[in-house]
Order: structure tokens, then C-alpha cells, then sequence
């Protein structure tokens, strides 16, 4: 996996935790990429089927939960909520973002944003 | 072939995932296509037009790929540890209840049996079958308890 790849891969980890924490109810892959898309004015443009493995994977930490409404023969849909121990994730996340971007705003002499 | 469903072949031909996980993700992803093509004809797409756009948007074979890569694995190690807790089970009640000498202090003599540990080993490489998670534990438990029943209904037999 290249540099650019992690890195897309843990922010995109992070931005779905926090907008499933902010929006406090269950949502699905497609709401969740035009949300993600709404709030970043555009600026959040990557491949939209590339929200679904970083679902699946933060669903097998624990991390989100799911559940699918729907017939089973007519259209279905799989819901995700963020869990408590997403929400300590996200807490942790959030924290390491802050001590990142003070330190490299420090090293680079920029003043952060008020 | 729908113009969905030529998606979902392709997304499908980048995996390689038991048949319920690829189930449901194929369900989920179909769900998310026929939204996008609504949305696309919606700003006045023709439907070739909307579905070439909706493929490029999504990023089929990165997805199936990545895909693939999320979901291997776990279901063997999933499996694995579906398998794990009956075997356990199983070989508690073994020594406990049908203990090899008739009392329970004689289960470590199993520990010297090598069929012992084909039997074991064999029953927790069953989820290399790639079935369902609660068919593997299913398996494996029928495998000990089939032993179990064998050996008590023919005590001559050692294993």
C-alpha cells in the first residue's frame, strides 16, 4: 500500500466517524458520501465505492455496527451506527489529529487558524 | 445483462469471497448503483450516458479489490475461532465424562494418541471449506461428537 493510500485510508477512517458521531443516527454507504461531499464543498473527491471497505473494516473492529432494512426480496439497505467504542476511536483520533497538525504548524511556522 | 448488473460482474470478478459475504456485499453496492442512476438520470442523463458515469464514480475493480482484501482472511479466522469454542467444548467433555482410562485424570493419555491430533487439527482445518461461520462450528462439533459416540458405543476402539 502506497503513502498516499495509507493516508487516504485513515482520514477517510476518521471522517466517517465523525460524521456518523455527529449525525448521532444510523446512515448508508451512499448518504454518507453525499454528506461527505456536501461538507467538504467538493473538496473530498475520491472514488465513492472505496467508502464501502473502510465500512467493512471499521464494522469488523467494532467500531460501527450495522443493520439492513428492506425485504428481502424487494430493495434493501445496510445501515451504519457509530458504537461507543467508535466514538472513544474517534475521541482518540481527534486528540493524535490535533498533536499532529500543532506540531507540524509549529515546525513549519504557521500560524493556526483561531 | 442490465447495466447494473454488468457492474456487479465486474466488481464480482475482483473477489473471491464465500457466497453470503459476497451476497451482502453485493447487495449493499447494487443498492448504492441504482441510487446513483436514479440521481444521474435525474440532472437529465441518458441511461448509457448515467451508468458510465456512475461506473467512473465508484471505481469498480479498486473497490472489488479492496474489497477482497477486507474480507479474506477474516472469514477463515473467523471461522477458525467459530471452530475453536465446540472443539473446546467437545474436548473438555472427552476427557471429563469419557476420559480414555474411565476417570477423568486419565485425559492427558490422549495427549499421546496421534490420531488424537489428526482428529484435532482435521476438525479445525474444516473452515478451509469456506463455509458458512455457523456451518463450520456445526461441522466440527458433528466431527467430535460422532468420535465421542463412537468410542463409548465401541470401547475397543482407542484413537
Amino acid at each position: 500500500m502506497t503513502i498516499q493510500q495509507q493516508m487516504r485510508k485513515g482520514t477517510t477512517t476518521v471522517i466517517i466517524l465523525k460524521l456518523l458521531a455527529d449525525a448521532d443516527r444510523p446512515m448508508y454507504g451512499y448518504e454518507i458520501i453525499q454528506e461527505l461531499e456536501a461538507r467538504s464543498g467538493g473538496a473530498f473527491d475520491f472514488k465513492e465505492g472505496l467508502i464501502y471497505p473502510r465500512l467493512h473494516e471499521l464494522e469488523r473492529q467494532g467500531l460501527l455496527s450495522s443493520h439492513w432494512q428492506g425485504d428481502e426480496g424487494g430493495r434493501r439497505r445496510k445501515f451504519y451506527t457509530i458504537t461507543d467504542m467508535g466514538r472513544r476511536r474517534l475521541e482518540w483520533e481527534l486528540q493524535s489529529w490535533r498533536t499532529l497538525t500543532e506540531q507540524v504548524n509549529r515546525l513549519l511556522g504557521v500560524e493556526a487558524n483561531p | 445483462m442490465s447495466g447494473i448488473e454488468e457492474l456487479l460482474a465486474r466488481i464480482r470478478a475482483q473477489m473471491d469471497l464465500d457466497g453470503e459475504t459476497e451476497y451482502q456485499v453485493l447487495a449493499e453496492i447494487r443498492d448504492h448503483l441504482e441510487e446513483a442512476m436514479v440521481r444521474a438520470q435525474a440532472e437529465g442523463l441518458d441511461e448509457a450516458t448515467a451508468l458510465a458515469q456512475v461506473a467512473a464514480r465508484f471505481g469498480l475493480e479498486e473497490v472489488g479489490t479492496e474489497l477482497q482484501a477486507v474480507h479474506a482472511g477474516w472469514g477463515t479466522a473467523d471461522a477458525v475461532i467459530a471452530a475453536g469454542l465446540p472443539v473446546v467444548c467437545a474436548l473438555v467433555l472427552r476427557w471429563l465424562a469419557f476420559a480414555p482410562d474411565g476417570t477423568a485424570l486419565g485425559w492427558p493419555q490422549l495427549l499421546n494418541r496421534p490420531a488424537f491430533w489428526i482428529v484435532a487439527v482435521a476438525a479445525l482445518l474444516v473452515p478451509l471449506l469456506k463455509l458458512e461461520r455457523w456451518r463450520y462450528a456445526l461441522v466440527t462439533w458433528a466431527i467430535f461428537w460422532t468420535l465421542t459416540v463412537m468410542f463409548v458405543a465401541l470401547p475397543a476402539l482407542r484413537w
